[in-house]
């Protein structure tokens, strides 16, 4: 099997041999860049001679019989809206796009402490507000199992490039699905792990009260890996942060009670992916788990909720874009008020601009508790259902998304319809709780189908097992070949 | 429904030509016409979630990131100093 078809355990295992080299692989890794990006276009900057610098690193501190970290030698990519020190952070807006920051994410600096090759940065949708990847200002991402189709978003670089088997683990953030229907999409794991299990520091704010840093991989022991090594409480950045237990996960689901509720599956959700995921229930009930029916009644009421707190917190984390200290700078030869203007009008596109506007009005007098107050209120309901549900369940399984990936341009002139992508998705942002999407199957047009699992806060370990155990009884996830 | 897109667009810091916000107007009335369905709901209770309390650091001085790296991203910065157009007549 090449190299680029390994997992990330698979190639610690290889590399700890010493079959190959950190530099090998490196090497490896950037000739399957150079080959599928023409197709794929997931990453926005490669990051080859810092790459092969840290691998001949990794190289010499193996030969010297150092101590190496937990992912040493193995690639990774990381969604550009996580901030690398002296290596561009775009958020694939024009308004960043000479950003260059001073100082690393807390996740970045933990891969580099485990000894990763950070294989560069990958597209996403602008300041990650989106659900298709094509919002970015630079390039529009491709789906690896058909590339006239979307990856999903808004991380779908992050998505593609594991799935495209350029690198076998990646970073996104998921502020209302972000790593979760890009994975689903994409036919790979993604967890959008418990609100203040990683820190967000370095993360570029999006919504900041949903907004989380999590790993992809195409397999589920390679996820949680990355998830070990990114998570914890960074008491210095991040207040939000925790430490909390987590143990890769285990090979046994007996007696593990398996949550439906039929608010997943309701109109909008395709009959084909419905089937799919009440399939993957019947195998959990197969493998010795309790398949038990609970209810979310304001599952409906979810995706506006999110859009109004969301739209809010980022009309008000995106006012600090004002072209003065960093970013896009417009017109100087006017009043203080015109640079603002020129800047912000020039320097976003045009979904920020929805979102910064939707944002704005909800905020605004007179409109505050009819909208984003209530949303609030629904937020508070929806978290207390989820915990009375998991009073009965260890865990939720529902669809990730409504659809399989659609075509490039089939949603872009019609944001309802990219906003409803999320439907499935928001609800875990909204509590705060983990969410992982694991491929269960393909529709009649050979596209992957996620199924989502959602657990209660900090159970990660528990989430992954579930996981484990139905790509175990699945034979493992396929992969595409590009 | 109708909004004043423009003066939306005033208090968020974004300018619009009459064309856009005609356009963009048609685009929120659908959106907000989507967010607004949302139910009364009795409204007690704090709004914060108390299971997820915020541990702030303790306030001591720690040597911080270097000036010169800190304004590398500077637009126009003229002998260290970050420059803005003019704000007082």
């Amino acid at each position: 099997m090449e190299l680029y078809r390994k997992s990330a355990s698979e190639l610690s295992a290889l590399l700890n041999k010493k079959e190959i080299s950190a530099l090998e692989l490196a090497d490896a890794t950037l000739a399957r860049i150079e080959a599928v990006e023409p197709a794929v276009d997931a990453f926005l900057s490669v990051n080859a001679d810092a790459m092969r610098e840290k691998a001949r690193a990794v190289d010499e501190k193996r030969a010297r019989g150092e101590a190496l970290g937990a992912l040493a030698g193995i690639p990774v990519a990381v969604k550009d809206n996580i901030c690398t020190r002296g290596v561009a952070t775009t958020c694939a807006s024009k308004m960043l796009e000479n950003f260059v920051p001073p100082y690393n994410a807390t996740v970045v600096d933990k891969l580099e402490a485990a000894d990763a090759l950070i294989a560069g940065k990958v597209n996403m949708d602008e300041f990650a507000m989106g659900g298709s990847c094509e919002n970015s200002a630079f390039k529009a991402t491709k789906n690896p199992w058909d590339t006239s189709r979307v990856p999903g978003g808004s991380s779908g670089g992050s998505a593609a490039a594991v799935a495209a088997c350029e690198v076998p683990l990646s970073l996104g953030s998921d502020t209302g699905g972000s790593i979760r229907c890009p994975a689903g999409l994409c036919g790979i794991v993604g967890l959008k792990p418990t609100y203040g299990s990683v820190s967000r520091f370095g993360l570029v704010a999006f919504a900041s009260s949903l907004d989380q840093i999590g790993p992809f991989g195409r397999t589920v022991d390679d996820t949680a890996l990355l998830f070990d090594v990114i998570r914890g409480k960074d008491s210095a950045h991040d207040a939000t942060s925790k430490d909390c237990p987590f143990t890769m996960p285990g090979s046994d689901v007996r007696g593990m009670r398996i949550g439906v509720a039929k608010e997943y599956f309701g109109e909008g959700v395709s009959e084909e992916i419905k089937t799919a995921v009440l399939r993957a229930v019947d195998e959990f009930k197969a493998m010795g788990a309790e398949v038990v029916e609970v209810s979310l009644p304001s599952t409906g009421y979810a995706l506006s909720a999110y859009y109004i707190i969301s739209s809010a917190e980022a009309s008000s984390n995106l006012a600090r874009y004002d072209g003065v200290k960093y970013g896009y700078s417009g017109r100087r030869d006017g009043s203080l008020t015109d640079l603002y203007l020129s800047t912000r009008s020039e320097g976003f596109g045009r979904e920020v601009k929805r979102r910064i506007m939707l944002g704005t009005y909800v905020l605004s007098s007179g409109y505050y508790d009819a909208y984003y107050k209530r949303a609030k209120m629904l937020q508070k309901q929806i978290a207390a259902e989820f915990a009375a549900a998991f009073e009965h369940c260890d865990l939720i399984a529902t669809p990730t998304t409504p659809t399989t990936a659609f075509r490039l341009g089939e949603k872009l002139s019609d944001p309802l319809a990219m906003y409803a992508s999320d439907i499935c998705t928001v609800t875990a942002n909204i509590a705060g709780l983990p969410g992982v999407s694991v491929p269960c199957g393909v529709d009649s047009e050979g596209l992957p189908i996620g199924l989502q699992l959602l657990g209660p806060h900090f159970s990660e370990s528990k989430l992954l097992t579930a996981a484990k155990c139905f790509e175990t009884a699945k034979g493992g996830f396929a992969v595409k070949e590009l | 429904m109708k909004f004043d897109v423009q003066h939306i667009a005033k208090l968020a810091m974004l300018k619009f030509t009459d064309e856009e916000a005609a356009e963009f107007e048609k685009e929120f009335e659908s959106i907000v016409g989507m967010v607004e369905n949302l139910p009364e709901i009795d409204s007690k209770g704090a709004l914060l979630d108390p299971s997820n309390q915020m541990e702030l650091r303790e306030d001591v001085v720690v040597p911080s990131m270097p000036r010169n790296e800190l304004l590398s991203n500077v637009p126009h910065l003229v002998a260290g100093c970050v420059v803005v157009p003019k704000t007082v007549e």
